[in-house]
């Protein structure tokens, strides 16, 4: 029996509200964004825009903290998630063998992905401070270390990814101890009885079986870095010598805070193509397997 | 995972848990010490007395309830015709939408303001619903897809032989069945909207209008950086989100790892 076919417009009608909605702030934005790419414009309504065509790429392109916002997402990106995910197995294989306590501990991990990062950030700048706790623990222990971490550009930048990996374990964790779930006991009973020891099991045997929630992770990870913006705003406004710079920040600092909103466009428009690029990316690597 | 048959194994790991979690715990430590520092209990209540946190609170809550209830709407809409119905260039206009999802709000904040700077919409409370929700629709919009295609067209065939609309099928079958997606949906749109930060700073600028994640830079200027009142006010904005969340974890862990899944 042949199926009735609906006519086009009333199975598009659909998705169009949505596609509408979507297209009238996502793509005018990005439309917008383009056209101020190429101007020179302070921000204000009652100033013309000059065209200058493609100098403010130019511009971008020959400034050294563009690159330096890029090494700082890189290097963001592959420790925190490296890290988080490592944490996040561990936990949950740890929570997954008949452990005293598993609710508590679970709920204490997972509260931090749920807590606005603008919520903690002024917990943050006190706890690497000087007056923090966590100098009072070093003096406890009689460690001469002094915690004026967020004073050092190069400190500064680890303690984000600190907090990033404070805040995000708590996720990796959920999806690996629910794709753990999935994996057949006896399979790794056997392969005890056989001699393997446990981490080695976890290694060869359990963390393949949770190959998805890697990639998942890694493709939320690589957007996840380059849209970071609330963390090393809040916690480092000042970014020393651009330590902490993400694109995120500075187009913030050069568009709303400097006013020039060419340039942020430009760069605007240059994060966005990475961002499409790594999405992809991740996307194809999903795919092959 | 492993069941371990040595109890020195097992005492092992158990303090091996122990020390690994007490790093997730000294920040809510630290907030809540350095809340209590110089006149203790007291910088609760001078907080408080300020008046102005139930505002904020109402604030937060009038954009969440809307920003939910334009997303729930659309992403069910959508994620049905996606999933079930057949229309040319299904495809192209199925990754316009996954495009829209790489999308960083930094990108928005210069043509919206201008625009709605135009409208006369700046300060209003939809200058943040209308975005937010647009950035939320995309990721929702695939998760309630990929939910959908799983309900077997068979049902809507049957349906529709007995006579059903397509919107009653949708209205009566298609939504009923979704509503484990539907509360992932409601649970990851929350939590995003409540912590949104970037998009109240720029469009509400009165402090009548604005939201619980701008609260401590809004106590930074009410007490001069007296660190104490800001943690204060962070562990009261803190505490009805993990009172929410120890009430409804499996929701609240179900709508965030639906967040990391495809």
């Amino acid at each position: 029996m042949k199926k009735k076919k609906l006519p086009w417009l009333a199975s598009f009608v659909w998705i169009l509200p949505a596609l509408l909605f979507i297209g009238a702030i996502v793509y005018y934005s990005i439309g917008f964004t383009f056209k101020l790419s190429t101007v020179d414009w302070n921000g204000m309504l009652s100033v013309p825009m000059k065209n200058v065509g493609f100098d403010n790429y130019k511009k971008v392109f020959s400034d050294p903290v563009f690159y330096k916002c890029i090494k700082n997402t890189v290097v963001f990106f592959i420790v925190t998630f490296v890290i988080q995910n490592f944490l996040g197995f561990v936990f949950a294989a740890i929570l997954h063998s008949d452990v005293k306590l598993a609710t508590l501990h679970k709920c204490l991990i997972f509260i931090p992905t749920i807590l606005a990062p603008a919520t903690m950030a002024p917990v943050f700048r006190l706890l690497f401070s000087p007056q923090g706790l966590l100098q009072k623990i070093f003096n406890f222990m009689h460690l001469p270390i002094t915690v004026d971490w967020l004073s050092k550009p190069t400190a500064s930048l680890i303690v984000l990814m600190v907090v990033a990996i404070w805040q995000y374990t708590g996720m990796s964790f959920i999806l690996y101890y629910a794709a753990m779930s999935q994996i057949d006991r006896e399979m790794l009973e056997a392969a005890q009885l056989d001699g393997a020891s446990e981490v080695r099991i976890l290694w060869s045997m359990v963390f393949p079986g949770c190959r998805g929630t890697t990639v998942s992770m890694a493709m939320l990870g690589v957007i996840g870095a380059l849209k970071t913006f609330d963390l090393p705003w809040l916690i480092t406004p000042n970014s020393l010598m651009h330590a902490t710079e993400f694109l995120g920040t500075y187009i913030y600092r050069t568009g709303v805070k400097q006013a020039h909103f060419g340039t942020a466009a430009a760069l605007s428009i240059c994060l966005l193509v990475m961002a499409v690029i790594g999405a992809l990316l991740t996307n194809r690597a999903n795919r092959v397997d | 995972m492993i069941k371990l048959h040595s109890r020195k194994k097992r005492i092992f790991l158990q303090l091996l848990l122990l020390v690994m979690t007490i790093p997730y715990v000294l920040p809510l430590f630290q907030m809540v010490v350095g809340s209590l520092g110089g006149i203790g209990i007291l910088n609760y209540k001078a907080v408080w007395d300020t008046g102005v946190i139930p505002t904020f609170f109402r604030n937060s809550g009038l954009i969440a309830v809307s920003v939910i209830l334009i997303v729930l709407a659309l992403c069910m809409t959508a994620g049905f015709g996606f999933a079930k119905m057949h229309f040319k260039y299904k495809e192209l206009f199925f990754w316009m939408i996954l495009l829209a999802m790489t999308l960083p709000e930094v990108i928005l904040l210069t043509p919206l303001y201008t625009t709605f700077n135009k409208l006369g919409l700046t300060s209003t409370f939809l200058s943040v619903i209308l975005p937010s929700a647009a950035l939320q629709l995309p990721f929702t919009i695939i998760l309630t897809r990929n939910f959908q295609e799983g309900i077997p067209t068979e049902l809507m065939e049957a349906a529709t032989i007995d006579g059903a609309t397509t919107w009653q099928v949708f209205y009566k079958l298609i939504l009923p069945l979704s509503k484990p997606i539907a509360s992932s949906v409601v649970m990851l749109t929350l939590i995003n909207a409540w912590n949104a930060y970037l998009l109240p700073l720029i469009f509400l600028l009165k402090p009548s209008m604005q939201t619980v994640t701008l609260l401590p830079t809004y106590f930074q200027g009410e007490f001069t950086n007296d660190q104490t009142k800001i943690l204060a006010a962070a562990v009261i904005t803190a505490l009805p989100e993990i009172i929410a969340y120890l009430c409804m974890q499996k929701n609240f862990e179900k709508g965030m790892s639906a967040g990391a899944l495809k």
